[in-house]
């Protein structure tokens, strides 16, 4: 086993194990915080495909913003910080079967992938990913179109979420 | 190439060995006699009234999202700013136009008052 | 930048620039003065729907393939925009009504009709997915427009979350469809399906597609995928409501036919069956449920869902190349149909709701023949083109439905098509049969746009079908290449 493979199922734990206790856990602070961390592992599984931007967006967008949020909208609601009540429903088996009936179909799926038992090839020496994808943004043959359409998303959310709210303080 | 990131992984390491070391110290060294007056919030303060977590005003909420919006666009500056120079006009063109239709959401934003805080 | 892309994008350029702009110059036009900014948003959408239609007939390609300009796109462009128009026009005097008036109303809606129109000229899966959050994420917020009404916030949320889960099964489709093509541009999957050289990839490839059909079905409103839709459609404001089951349903529609028309028919073996399940499963459970409704907005929930079955009844048979463009025709011939009907029958429900979601009981309607005897002709006319009968646009759409099922060989399919409009037809008509046999004392709204745009989809309901064929060759001029 190399290192990258030794550190690939290390941040796998990382993020299943994360993953896992944000559903466990009773207390909703504590699931964002691990939320953060399960997020996290994703950002160190983008530096080991050598996508550093991209891990350092992960890091920047999802744990510095978006986990915010996830806090601040925890903290909106009312008193009831940890769940009281019974944390599984009496058919839950039947969840779990299927969730690992799904399990078993993605892990046939992917291993009759060609290619899926194997390292992906390393990027060509030199080559700037930052770089790339900042031509292939604007370029007319590449993605300029969905990045300004991008920017009309994010011009629909903001009126929606400001919308959604601050009804009612001003006109 | 992942050599390139001992760094940041010997940073997260020590500051997380820092952390533990902290605790584990006050754990065993620190004096664990507990009053009444010690498990309050402000030691030698006003006596807390009501419980400890309130509702936040919902403009913390607003104020996250129009965060993480303009985060995004930081997130496509980035990039386009590295190769800036080789793109010339069209570039800056294309890029005026993704800021421009931002900076209509910042001045509906501004004038609906979602930046005030009243 | 060429001039075809600029070509292909003008339309959508424009309708863009202008919401940004109707957006600033709301915030300058003061509160109850609304009316302004309708007209501007009408004004808007009529600038555009100009630009498309002297676009007509012409085909271009940009950016690299991602848009396409095509009778296709250009035929529901059309739809979109006229959609827009008249969801304008029964919103203006709703919103007054309702105390609702605000601008950003009219922006959220034009921010989604660029959406769909995205949609409808994507020829690439990313572009795709950026089209389906544009139009959906302003409709999630116009669901919930009438906060803090609770049942208005609870439509918000609702849509919300099962909106932002089934984009998570259309990405998740995305995906696996990249993973084993190589490409999201549509034009370049066929090339690698053509070329036959995916072995083992290609079960990959059937199970993203089978995910993108999923998470289009929950846009549709298709059965097993349909919970949202009757709470939705009851809590949003009614214009929302109208605007939502045309446009957003036919958006859908317009991803899932060019998306599997142009880009999986050899998946037809895997994809058929199961389209033929969620045909005949949406056209069953939709009419069988619509039956025990007593809230009319639930019961033309219910009826949406149906419809969505009879035009998934048509695309079953897309990989048959002898069929498909039939079958593509009849769906779009099918989606005006239904939008004017389904536009016409809102209007009617718009006229006699009352503040706090009153008058919206089918009881409500009791006396309508008597009191209001124009609104009653009309909603009997939309009612029976619901059904499909005659005189009106609904049969000629229901008809070429199911002559595409039967042509494509799936008889089975077009007599479970018959037979659920029979049991429909129960429904539809016992609210005729309470407009006309009951007594009561319905007061109706006679604002002026809303009675026009009665007025009009009625007439097109019963004036559309005596040119049949010529709205037909349109629809089949539109045809996917």
């Amino acid at each position: 086993m190399t290192a990258e493979q030794i550190l690939f199922l290390l941040t796998g734990a990382l993020i299943l194990g994360s993953a896992l206790m944000v559903v466990a856990t009773r207390k909703l602070l504590h699931a964002a915080l691990w939320l953060v961390a399960a997020l996290f592992g994703v950002a160190i599984l983008y530096a080991i495909l050598q996508a550093s931007f991209l891990a350092v967006v992960q890091v920047v967008v999802y744990i510095g913003a978006i986990a915010i949020l996830f806090i601040f909208a925890v903290m909106l609601t009312r008193r009831e910080m940890r769940d009281q009540g019974q944390q599984t429903r009496t058919n839950w088996w039947i969840a779990a079967l299927l969730g690992l009936l799904i399990l078993a179909g993605l892990v046939f799926l992917i291993l009759a992938v060609p290619g899926a038992d194997r390292l992906p090839a390393a990027l060509p020496e030199g080559l700037d990913t930052v770089r790339a994808l900042g031509n292939a943004l604007v370029s007319p043959e590449a993605y300029v179109l969905p990045f300004e359409v991008a920017s009309v998303l994010l011009l629909a959310a903001l009126v929606g979420a400001v919308y959604i709210a601050s009804v009612g303080k001003k006109d | 190439m992942l050599l390139e990131y001992a760094a940041i992984a010997a940073f997260i390491f020590v500051t997380i060995l820092v952390g533990f070391i902290a605790i584990i110290l006050g754990m065993l060294f620190g004096p664990k006699k507990s009053t009444d007056v010690k498990a309050m919030p402000y030691e030698s303060g006003m006596n807390p009234i009501g419980p400890g977590t309130r509702r936040m005003p919902v403009r913390f909420y607003l104020i996250a999202v129009l965060f993480i919006l303009f985060d995004i666009e930081t997130v496509f500056l980035l990039p386009w700013a590295i190769v800036f120079r080789k793109l010339g006009v069209f570039g800056l063109v294309e890029m005026a136009v993704f800021i421009a239709i931002l900076l209509v959401g910042y001045i509906y934003a501004w004038k609906k008052g979602a930046l005030e805080w009243d | 930048m060429t001039q075809s892309d600029l070509i292909t994008i003008l339309p959508l350029l424009a309708l863009v620039v202008w919401a940004c702009a109707l957006l600033l110059v709301d915030l300058f036009i003061p509160k109850g003065r609304k009316g302004w900014t309708a007209l501007l948003a009408a004004a808007g959408l009529a600038l555009t729907m100009g630009l498309t239609l002297a676009q007509a007939g012409r085909e271009a390609s940009g950016f690299g393939g991602m848009l396409r300009l095509d009778g296709f796109s250009t035929f529901l462009n059309v739809l979109f925009l006229g959609s827009g128009l008249l969801g304008v026009a029964v919103a203006y005097g709703y919103l007054k009504r309702m105390d609702l008036e605000r601008g950003e109303f009219y922006s959220l809606l034009l921010f989604s009709i660029t959406g769909m129109m995205l949609m409808a000229q994507a020829a690439d899966l990313i572009v795709i997915f950026l089209a389906l959050e544009l139009l959906s994420i302003p409709l999630y917020v116009l669901a919930a427009f009438a906060r803090p009404r609770a049942d208005s916030e609870e439509a918000g949320l609702k849509y919300f979350l099962l909106g932002a889960f089934s984009t998570g099964f259309v990405v998740y489709g995305i995906t696996l469809v990249f993973g084993a093509t190589g490409t999201t541009s549509l034009a370049k999957i066929v090339e690698v399906l053509a070329a036959g050289s995916l072995g083992t990839g290609s079960l990959l490839l059937t199970i993203g597609a089978a995910l993108i059909l999923v998470g289009f079905s929950f846009k549709v409103a298709a059965v097993p995928f349909h919970m949202w839709t009757p709470d939705v459609y009851q809590g949003a404001p009614t214009p929302v409501t109208a605007f939502m089951s045309v446009g957003a349903k036919a958006a859908g529609f317009a991803a899932l036919m060019r998306i599997f028309v142009m880009a999986f028919p050899s998946l037809s073996a895997d994809l058929t069956p199961v389209l033929w399940a969620l045909a005949a499963l949406t056209m069953f459970i939709g009419n069988i449920i619509a039956i025990s409704q007593t809230n009319i907005k639930r019961m033309l929930a219910y009826s949406s869902i149906a419809h969505a079955g009879y035009i998934l009844m048509a695309l079953v048979a897309y990989g048959n190349p002898a069929v498909a463009a039939d079958s593509v025709a009849s769906a779009l011939f099918y989606l005006v149909a239904y939008a004017v009907t389904s536009f016409g029958a809102w209007s009617v429900v718009m006229s006699l709701e009352k503040p706090d979601a009153k008058g919206l009981e089918i009881n409500d309607f009791a006396g309508l023949g008597r009191r209001n005897p124009l609104l009653a002709a009309a909603m009997t006319i939309f009612m029976l083109s619901f059904t499909g009968m005659p005189p009106t646009l609904g049969l000629v759409g229901k008809f070429f439905l199911f002559r595409t099922a039967i042509e494509g060989g799936f008889i089975g399919l077009a007599i479970i098509g018959v037979l659920t409009s029979l049991i429909s037809a129960y429904y539809y008509l016992r609210v005729v049969v309470t407009m006309y046999m009951r007594e009561g004392e319905p007061q109706a709204e006679g604002e002026y746009w809303l009675t026009f745009t009665t007025v009009v989809t009625a007439l097109a309901t019963v004036v559309l079908q005596f040119l049949p064929a010529a709205l037909f060759a349109l629809a089949a001029g539109a045809v996917l290449k």
